[in-house]
């Protein structure tokens, strides 16, 4: 596996854990919707999200393909593209709002979309790094 | 409902009049009358409830109930005659089928009640005196930021004699009793009561004059505002009520020979019945008499778009409505929390559940009432903006707001984007009827006429919903001791003697005596009043300070005796198109927002540079830093916006790629095993 994969997905994980601990950490255990710094703070992380998301999906999905790798890790390449198709989702239902498509009802429909896809993508990049991190040398 | 009398005991009395006087006919009269007494009491449950409006062809009665007769033009030795009579009484006369007593609790007569929640603050009276530079905001709800009159010194007899102009009657204007030992009260017994004037709000023809009744209640002819108002004739004396209760002293006799009102004859028909035309929903340009808003000053009137449910068909009434308790919605979110279910609408039910139910006892109908009552008051929270326009009432437009986060329902009011006029770095001077006598003719008002009003002003509401507000700021001066200021009002204050004269040569261009007090003025004018110990030290409350002397030096200072007063405002209502935020999210979201960052200056009668001058977000008790960096963020928006897309363009790019490889995948080992 490349460096630049390796640093692609580092930079994902981060954001994630960043993203969920403002996004879901709010929904969670503060009051959403979010507001003030921490919302500022989840938008300006976000794009890292969506660099990091891009350069895994450029990097890492070839190698899904691959044979070769230990059948304890094929639910961690199955994770990838429940992680890439949410993460997908996530970006989309994060910025559509912010353009003049949708009304009331479909813009508290991205939101939700926005909130429950973050919450099953980072439960998939959970999984797949714990396969990861026990995954034999 | 409408329910109308056949024929009124009053009527029946003076049929009665003219029967003979033997004992055998009038034993008969006696039981005639019981009858007709019966009769007529069915009669005034009758009702039409019919959507037709009902002719209102009726006979008036006097405060004493009597029906109102004016003389004939000629005397019976053909000598012309005066058209004189008692002036008519609404409560006698529309009460006679109209319940006057529930309608009395109604929102606009029962201020002073003290048994009503008084909901969230509205527009306040504004005791105001240009002379001493005084304006104090009053109101009998207690409004947190207004005085109570009784703070002022400012007795009920006093308030209706400066405010009748635009205060509708009952209330305080009609005591239950009249304390004849009171030297101010007491003048009612000659100036008569200020009764509800029904016609004022219902008369549906646009000749009610409302500048020949405030002539009438600034002479205090309370009694006869009603009629000359109506345009049922004029005030028959030389000598006002007013005039005549100054000559009156407690303890002496009340005179008998009251002014009378001359009717004009053509208003009565052969039965003596007079035409009133009215209507149930009340015409806009009657609530308009107090209730007009003015941001287009002086000529720049015809800029104005007005209300857009007005320009639409609307009525005010279609969404302020009200029951006979006649307590109109005021139409804010949760107003159903802030309303009880009234004892006169409980009575009325418990008669129309017994009408239904004979087996029902009195204090189960009155449980049952007052249970339907209350969960009737559910319908006033869909007569807010949003109660209406999510449940389509009215055929009011579904909300939409393309492109806008739900959050931003959670944080604003509707009418933070959609009421108004649109913030300006300045803000824009309001006029309103209460405050500066709209309606009534008067020389031009201007921007710096007092009270000065401005808004919009975000602020955040007891719902923490940010919403537009009017803002005034109190002045006057007062007496400071022990930490409470207490106003002093303008004829007190006057008697320094130092307040500025205007130049007469001045008071025509400027007839409201607007020219601010300089520092200067303040100082001399604080060291004329009299020290006294007792009251304590003398201060100037204006534009958000206090301003005192110490060592004979003027000082000013914060004091929460000068934070402004602040109600929300809902009108004009602008069509989508031009609300806040149709032109994008800068129209809020940018680093010169005025609903974020607007500067205020405190405004009163002295120089903007000795005033108050606070950011709105400081008002709010926001955080600028916060508000500043959001805004900086909306720079960076659109680079977000494409690394985002591009990025999602990507991934899609990748998921369909391989999605398809997987599908060629399945459709290859499915070839593979069937055979060809």
């Amino acid at each position: 596996m490349s460096l630049y994969a390796k640093l692609f997905y580092a930079a994902m994980a981060i954001a994630v854990a960043f993203l969920a601990f403002t996004g879901i950490g709010t929904f969670a255990f503060g009051k959403p919707p979010m507001t003030h710094w921490v919302l500022m703070a989840h938008v300006a992380v976000a794009p890292l999200f969506a660099i990091g998301l891009t350069g895994v999906a450029l990097t890492w999905s070839g190698g899904t393909r691959s044979s070769t790798e230990p059948d304890k890790i094929i639910p961690a390449k199955w994770c990838l593209w429940l992680i890439l198709l949410c993460g997908l989702i996530v970006m989309l239902s994060g910025v559509v709002p912010m353009t003049p498509v949708f009304g009331t009802r479909g813009e508290h429909f991205l939101y939700l979309t926005h909130r429950y896809s973050a919450i099953v993508l980072t439960i998939a990049v959970a999984i797949q790094l714990v396969f990861f991190l026990r995954r034999p040398k | 409902m409408l329910r109308k009398t056949k024929s009124s005991p009053d009527a029946t009395s003076q049929a009665l009049g003219g029967t003979p006087t033997s004992h055998l006919f009038s034993s008969l009269a006696a039981i005639l009358a019981l009858l007709v007494l019966s009769f007529t009491a069915n009669a005034n449950d009758l009702t039409t409830e019919s959507r037709i409006p009902f002719l209102h062809n009726i006979q008036l009665h006097d405060a004493q109930g009597k029906v109102i007769t004016p003389p004939a033009a000629l005397t019976e030795d053909g000598k012309p005659q005066d058209s004189r009579a008692t002036p008519y009484s609404p409560a006698q006369t529309c009460g006679k089928c109209h319940d006057y007593a529930t309608i009395s609790q109604g929102w606009h007569f029962n201020a002073a009640q003290g048994n009503v929640k008084p909901g969230r603050p509205g527009e306040p009276w504004i005791f105001t005196d240009p002379a001493t530079h005084t304006q104090i905001p009053f109101s009998y709800r207690g409004w947190p930021g207004t005085f109570k009159p009784s703070d002022l010194g400012i007795s009920d007899y006093d308030f209706i004699t400066n405010f009748a102009r635009h205060f509708p009657g009952g209330g305080v204007g009609e005591p239950a009793k009249i304390d004849a030992a009171d030297p101010r009260m007491g003048r009612m017994q000659i100036t008569g009561a200020l009764e509800i004037d029904c016609l004022l709000c219902h008369q549906s023809t646009g000749r009610y004059d409302i500048d020949s009744r405030f002539t009438a209640v600034k002479g205090q002819d309370f009694r006869w505002a009603p009629s000359v108002g109506a345009g049922l004739g004029t005030f028959a004396s030389f000598r006002s009520a007013g005039a005549m209760a100054d000559q009156w002293k407690p303890g002496r006799t009340v005179t008998t020979n009251l002014p009378a009102i001359r009717y004009n004859r053509a208003r009565f028909d052969a039965d003596n019945n007079v035409t009133f035309q009215v209507a149930r929903r009340a015409p806009a340009n009657n609530c308009y008499y107090c209730h007009t808003t003015e941001t287009s000053l002086g000529d720049a009137r015809w800029h104005s778009d007005t209300d857009v449910h007005l320009r639409a068909g609307m009525l005010c009434v279609d969404c302020h409505r009200n029951g006979l308790d006649h307590m109109v919605v005021r139409g804010y979110d949760g107003e159903s929390k802030d309303r009880s279910v009234t004892d006169p609408m409980v009575d009325l039910r418990v008669k129309m559940l017994r009408r239904d139910n004979a087996a029902l006892t009195d204090d189960d109908a009155k449980k049952l009432a007052r249970t339907q009552l209350q969960s009737e008051l559910s319908q006033i929270d869909t007569l807010s903006c949003r109660g209406c326009h999510m449940s389509g009432r009215l055929g009011s437009p579904a909300l939409i707001h393309k492109g806008m986060p739900p959050i931003h329902f959670e944080k604003l009011s509707c009418t933070a984007c959609h009421s108004g006029p649109l913030p300006t770095p300045d803000q824009t001077i309001v006029h309103t009827s209460l405050a500066h006598k709209l309606g009534l003719p008067a020389p031009a008002r201007g921007k710096e006429t007092a009270p000065i009003i401005i808004e919009p002003i975000f602020l955040r509401g007891e719902n923490q919903l940010i919403s537009p507000y009017k803002m005034v700021w109190p002045s006057y001066w007062a007496h400071l001791k022990d930490g409470k200021v207490t106003p002093i009002l303008p004829a007190e204050a006057a008697k320094t003697g130092t307040m500025p004269k205007q130049p007469s040569d001045d008071i025509q261009r400027d007839p409201y005596n607007t020219k601010p007090l300089a520092a200067a003025q303040i100082q001399s004018i604080l060291q004329s009043f009299p020290e006294n110990s007792t009251n304590g030290q003398t201060v100037y409350i204006a534009a958000g300070k206090l301003f005192r002397l110490e060592k004979n030096q003027l000082i000013s200072e914060e004091n929460p005796a000068a934070k402004p007063y602040a109600w929300a405002l809902a009108h004009d209502v602008r069509p989508a198109s031009q609300a806040l935020g149709a032109r994008g999210c800068a129209d809020c979201h940018s680093a010169d927002s005025q609903v974020y960052f607007a500067n205020v200056v405190a405004r009163g009668p002295i120089d903007a540079t000795n005033a108050l001058s606070k950011g709105i977000w400081e008002m709010r008790g926001d955080d600028k830093k916060v508000g500043s960096l959001f805004a900086y963020t909306f720079v960076f928006r659109p680079m977000l916006k494409v690394i985002v897309f591009g990025a999602s363009l990507i991934v899609l790019a990748v998921l369909i790629h391989y999605g398809l490889r997987g599908v060629g995948a399945i459709t290859a080992v499915q070839s593979r095993k069937t055979p060809p």
